[in-house]
């Protein structure tokens, strides 16, 4: 089956009229304008709109035929709608009131009277098809519009997504760390509350803000002396205390820009940049929050955060097998966290931990 | 079109220049359209219906021959048959069917015209 062009402006006229003269006549009126096709019919007529309607540019229905009329066509073709999309102008000696109104309720352009003057019949026809015309341009000149200012959105939005994780990195790049460390944060968090339960009741735009937001996590870093962020011994307690407020001044500095203040990330990079060194047993930074206290992003992204870092060689330790990094979290010797939480994590763990054989996205 | 085919024509009942004018002013659609006249099957079915007394067969072919008639301007048979047709659709099938000699005489000068027999 051939399918239709739909960007090709229909040039083909359907007369249909049970006199083969009367067909005639106006095809001679139009041959020059369009092609032409011929209806003995109402039902040979339905079949060529059933099959050709995007052919078509307007159709000359006469009333009075032997099978399907031209009132009874206009009643099948108007529940679908075609009148709406395909002029049909009713030809009819008979223009009496009772068929020209039941004839525009059914939806027909217009009601010319037989016998046809050429000129007339020629310039009503004629106006109505490059009305259409105009129309179908338009409404195409529109999506065409719309389709761009999509792609353009489109276009903004992953050229923020790569700002921000190129500031990310920068900041990670400091601590020694490659930039797989912000997009694999990203990619667990999106995978724990877009398969587990955890994401009840987000929506899946949300999922993608807290994601997003997931990356800048440790941007306060950022205020972080070298001496203290690359120190590859045990840091003493003056400097811990330090290192603790990357905490709020990652909060304070995505507070400074108004337009992230603006994005409906804003409120999760906000609470994660702030809390993700909070602990379930209430003894994290800065605020100390216990429990459900901290909300879920934060502590998602707490997780992540430890997951990964056990994962992975440090500037202070090699990486964990996988065996140790588990146990590790879920004895609570590294951060202490929410047994729902966990059990999610431990779901969905097989799938996270081939982010570190593939480094692809599960 | 020569005069004498244009007298031909008119005296059996068609109005030239009107005709004309509907085939935007061109006479070989005018004589291809004048020569399919005698073969529409209009006439004959009308007066199949009226023989066979068939009010709807016979208004629905009536109606279609005065259209044909419209647009080749033959100004006696479209009077004739508008006005049958009326008495059809009036219920008047005894009015209707009384009009048949009147249409037959009309018709039969017109084809006449048309082949040109004198």
């Amino acid at each position: 089956m051939q399918l239709p062009d739909l960007n090709a402006i229909p040039r083909t006229l359907l007369i249909v009229d049970d006199d083969e003269i009367n067909r005639g006549l106006l095809a001679a009126i139009f041959s020059d304008l369009y092609t032409i096709r011929e209806a003995a019919g109402g039902a040979e007529a339905l079949q060529i709109i059933e099959a050709a309607e995007g052919a078509l540019c307007a159709v000359l229905l006469d009333v009075m035929m032997p099978d399907i009329d031209g009132i009874e066509l206009l009643r099948r073709l108007q529940p679908r709608g075609v009148p709406q999309r395909l002029p049909v102008f009713l030809i009819t000696a008979e223009a009496s009131d009772a068929v020209m109104r039941e004839g525009y309720d059914l939806g027909v352009m217009d009601v010319i009277s037989k016998p046809v003057m050429p000129y007339i019949v020629r310039r009503r026809v004629q106006s109505v098809v490059e009305l259409f015309d105009a129309r179908k341009r338009l409404s195409r000149t529109v999506e065409r519009q719309q389709d761009e200012l999509l792609r353009r959105a489109q276009q903004i939005l992953e050229l923020n997504l790569g700002m921000i994780e190129a500031l990310s990195t920068a900041i990670e790049f400091r601590d020694g760390e490659s930039g797989e460390h912000v997009r694999r944060i990203h990619d667990i968090t999106a995978l724990l509350f877009s398969r587990t339960d955890l994401g009840a009741g987000l929506s899946s735009e949300e999922v993608e803000w807290i994601a997003l937001a997931s990356i800048m996590h440790d941007v306060g870093k950022i205020a972080i002396p070298d001496a203290i962020l690359n120190k590859p011994g045990k840091l003493t307690p003056a400097e811990f205390e330090i290192m603790k407020t990357h905490t709020l001044r990652g909060a304070e500095l995505l507070e400074s820009i108004p337009q992230l203040r603006a994005s409906g990330a804003y409120r999760y990079a906000y609470d994660i940049a702030r809390h993700h060194h909070e602990r379930w047993d209430g003894r994290g930074y800065p605020d100390g929050l216990k429990g459900d206290e901290i909300s879920p992003w934060a502590q998602v992204v707490a997780l992540a955060d430890v997951y990964d870092a056990l994962s992975c060689k440090r500037v202070y330790k090699d990486a964990f097998d996988r065996d140790t990094v588990l146990r590790m979290i879920c004895t609570g010797q590294c951060g202490a966290f929410a047994p729902r939480l966990l059990e999610s994590f431990l779901a969905v763990e097989p799938q996270l931990h081939r982010l570190y054989e593939t480094g692809k996205t599960p | 079109m020569d005069e004498k085919r244009k007298a031909r024509l008119q005296a059996g009942g068609i109005d030239v220049d009107s005709a004309l004018a509907r085939m935007m002013g061109s006479e070989a659609l005018l004589e291809r359209f004048l020569g399919k006249f005698p073969d529409d099957l209009n006439y004959p079915a009308l007066c199949g219906a009226i023989a066979a007394q068939d009010a709807e067969g016979a208004l629905r072919a009536a109606h279609t021959l005065k259209g044909v008639c419209g647009n080749l301007s033959m100004t006696e048979l479209f009077n004739q048959l508008a006005a049958q047709v009326a008495e059809f659709r009036g219920g008047d099938w005894d009015a209707a069917a009384a009009r048949m000699p009147a249409i037959a005489a009309a018709y039969d000068r017109a084809v006449a015209a048309i082949r040109g027999e004198a």
